[in-house]
């Protein structure tokens, strides 16, 4: 199987279901499909439903929510956090079809993918300082070789030559060893570092010695304790998250309270510069190019013209509720009837008239029974048909 | 036109920023402060105690940290000094260093350090710039900064093929730059055989703004530190010049979308300005580098006609044939601009930094390969804000008035 930083694609999927978090997935009901292309690759659904999730791995596609295409390197990259995945979704490596969010929002439902914690102890590292660990005067007049059998991950066969004083180490095992220990090599780690204990290793029969006993037992002193090498632990950086929600109320000053009385009873009202004549809509209090005040408020609309449409495909919170917006909605800026053509009004296009309205239909605001002078006193505008 | 005389001359003579990403959960305000005003210090060869008043600036609302100078000044070294605090949207960084340049010119403090940064992951980008709209009636309908509508004049006006290619080829192009530059938060590696293929698929954000178009939003921070003439020629070796800058604000522009297309927008109206009284008669022949506050690559194209005071398609002509490359006749934001690097307090401010280190020499890879004497840098923000900025080599303009 393929690898990746160390991890293989399977590795990110067969740990999903374990990694799911219900709280982070609450009222969430999607099919995720994952199309991972390249060595190790392969295609996943991941269904998240009621609190619960089935990941499966699959041929068929059909019938996803959103569907994650990559290939397997970066795919391994993002989840265990080696690439960035704004990157690699900007530069085209990974794409995404369907609901995008819904792939934001799956950040909430799993817990990052982490490595397995490997001990920093390997058998390999406590034979590299074997010799080392060699202390020659407990072993003068010496002439045996003592073998090393550790079986299963991470093991391998050594043999230590013990001659004239000395060590040498070599891989394999010779033939003439006055003892060989034979044990796995988790066990053997854990005998190292004094985890396990070796009478309690021998007596379960993990540890087996062949040969001299006598040898093993002299063993410890003709070795120095293994020194596991020292862990530099990083520094947990801590975040404190907050969530700022404030009462807010905001004064509307006489003009602009004209203005959402006006709404009240179903009118738009803008004022006019007694200087140069131009409208604002909503109005403000002076006309900032003549700088004096405008005061005078005249009815228009409530029907018009589009000038602008926006197409808003991202979603960003209601400053009001904090909620996010549904997407796509549009925003209009239109030319109420009677305004002149100095000034647009700003205000957003019923959903249904979204695809086949443009610049320079007419619209009309189609109001709220509840007006209460604010900017949802009109729902939207509405394009007239007729 | 009126003539714009300073008191007395303002040099930048120290700059320095720090590296800047998506995530700097490595370090806190302060401290990411503290990094951009070391390298300044060090830039300028000056101790903390030389410097007699501090400029500090960023947008509240990111963070929602209020009066954010008194916390940092662990980190801006600002105990016992004058310190002034501004916030003008996105237009921070360059009003920053425009307070910075008015109260040296004025006499009132000889070296002055401007501080601008933002962090922010720390808040909501788009929620926070939704606030800044007035509560009334436009806070309900905005989106943050995103709006197709110059995309939509651009491809009204040019044909949408010409205006998107043209948008895009502007787009690979600063990606380029900003690979060139070590400071940049995001490049991708782009290449202008992608073009085809980005104009369709990257993601829309609001009609033909797509997600390739947009800035990043990032965290970092930058400090200049400005000298008045007489100390900024014992300080430094190469003394940049501040020769101008002007500020230029207006109202109501959400009630002008749509219409009224030939009404003059800020940058046209500072430019404008800011040449009359300078003399400048062809910025595109005087100035050897523009270090422009793009927010999207819709608005880099437009407001290049705007700032260069251009008629007609010259701005689409001068990106199709490459003249805003590095290597080119006129290169823009050879930094890789605000599309590249965002730390919306700080940004205006690097783009007047990096317009230094191009006049200086010093500007590494991104160097344009010849002599800079005068750079242009921009600022935007707000609802239609821009401060613009005159940098020079040398101190002889005086002369030619």
């Amino acid at each position: 199987m393929a690898k990746y930083f160390d991890v293989s694609v399977e590795d990110i999927f067969n740990t999903m279901e374990a990694r799911f978090r219900v709280e982070g997935a609450k009222g969430v009901n999607a099919v995720l499909a994952y199309d991972i292309s390249g060595d190790g690759g392969g295609k996943w659904l991941v269904e998240v439903r009621d609190d619960s999730v089935k990941v499966a791995k699959t041929d068929d596609l059909s019938g996803f929510s959103v569907k994650t295409s990559a290939d397997a390197e970066t795919f391994v990259g993002v989840n265990i956090g080696k690439i960035d995945g704004t990157q690699a979704f900007m530069s085209g490596k990974i794409k995404i079809e369907g609901d995008m969010a819904l792939v934001a929002a799956s950040a909430k439902m799993f817990t990052r993918y982490s490595l397995p914690k490997k001990s920093a102890v390997t058998v390999q590292g406590i034979f590299d300082t074997l010799v080392a660990r060699f202390q020659p005067q407990n072993a003068a007049g010496l002439d045996i070789s003592v073998g090393y059998d550790i079986t299963g991950d991470g093991g391998g066969q050594w043999t230590a030559v013990l001659k004239d004083g000395k060590c040498a180490l070599e891989t394999g095992l010779r033939d003439n060893c006055a003892v060989v220990n034979s044990v796995k090599a988790k066990d053997y780690i854990d005998l190292i570092l004094g985890k396990l204990d070796p009478m309690v290793a021998m007596g379960s029969g993990r540890l087996k010695l062949k040969g001299d006993m006598n040898v093993a037992m002299q063993l410890p002193k003709i070795f120095a304790k293994f020194e596991p090498p020292k862990e530099e632990e990083e520094q947990e950086l801590i975040v404190i998250k907050r969530n700022i929600s404030v009462d807010m109320k905001y004064s509307t000053g006489p003009v602009m309270g004209k203005f959402f009385e006006g709404l009240i009873e179903k009118k738009i009202l803008a004022n006019k510069c007694p200087k140069c004549g131009r409208m604002q809509v909503p109005p403000r209090e002076v006309c900032a190019e003549c700088r004096c005040w405008a005061g005078d408020m005249i009815e228009v609309g409530p029907s018009g013209t589009i000038t602008l449409i926006e197409i808003i495909y991202y979603s960003s919170p209601d400053p009001l509720t904090g909620e996010t917006r549904e997407t796509p909605y549009a925003q209009v800026h239109i030319l109420l009837d009677g305004i002149g053509k100095e000034e647009t009004f700003w205000h957003l296009l019923k959903n249904e008239d979204l695809a086949d309205t443009k610049k320079g239909d007419r619209v009309r605001p189609v109001w709220s029974d509840n007006r209460v002078g604010s900017v949802h006193d009109i729902i939207h505008f509405e394009r007239i048909r007729d | 036109m009126k003539k714009h005389k300073k008191n007395r001359n303002v040099a930048i003579v120290g700059i320095g920023q720090t590296h800047h990403s998506s995530h700097r959960e490595d370090v806190n305000q302060p401290e990411m402060i503290h990094e951009a005003v070391e390298l300044a210090l060090k830039d300028a060869g000056i101790g903390i105690e030389d410097v007699d008043a501090l400029v500090h600036g960023n947008m509240e609302l990111f963070e929602m940290v209020h009066q954010p100078d008194l916390w940092h000044v662990i980190g801006t070294g600002g105990y016992g000094k004058a310190c002034y605090r501004v916030t003008t949207g996105g237009t921070t960084g360059a009003t920053i260093v425009g307070v910075g340049d008015n109260i040296v010119a004025s006499g009132l403090h000889d070296i002055v350090m401007i501080i601008g940064f933002e962090k922010q992951q720390e808040g909501h980008t788009t929620g926070g710039i939704t606030n800044m709209a007035d509560p009334l009636w436009a806070r309900n309908l905005q989106t943050g900064a995103l709006t197709g509508a110059t995309a939509e004049k651009t491809i009204n006006e040019f044909g949408a093929d010409r205006a998107k290619r043209a948008a895009m080829r502007l787009r690979v192009t600063l990606d380029k730059h900003a690979s060139l530059n070590p400071h940049a938060h995001r490049n991708f590696g782009l290449d202008y055989d992608q073009i085809d293929d980005l104009m369709v698929n990257s993601p829309q954000l609001v009609g033909e703004l797509r997600l390739i178009h947009m800035c990043s939003q990032s965290d970092g921070a930058v400090a200049i530190i400005l000298a008045c003439e007489e100390k900024a020629k014992k300080i430094s070796k190469k003394p940049v010049w501040i020769r101008d800058h002007v500020t230029v604000h207006r109202e109501e522009t959400f009630n002008m979308f749509g219409i009224n297309e030939n009404q003059e927008v800020t940058h046209h109206n500072a430019a404008r300005k800011l040449f009359g009284r300078n003399g400048i008669t062809n910025p595109r022949e005087y100035f050897d580098v523009f270090e422009m506050y793009d927010p999207s690559s819709w608005w880099g194209l437009d407001w290049l006609r705007e700032f260069l005071q251009l008629e007609g398609d010259e701005h689409l002509k001068m990106v199709e044939n490459d003249e805003v490359s590095i290597n080119g006749s006129f290169p823009l934001n050879p930094s890789g601009g605000v599309i590249s690097t965002n730390p919306i307090g700080a940004t205006a401010a690097l783009r007047v930094a990096e317009a230094a280190l191009q006049v200086r020499g010093d500007a590494g890879a991104h160097q344009i390969p010849r002599e800079v004497k005068h750079a242009l840098a921009s600022g935007f923000g707000g609802t239609f804000w821009t401060v613009l900025f005159m940098l020079e080599k040398d101190l002889d303009w005086q002369e030619a008035e």
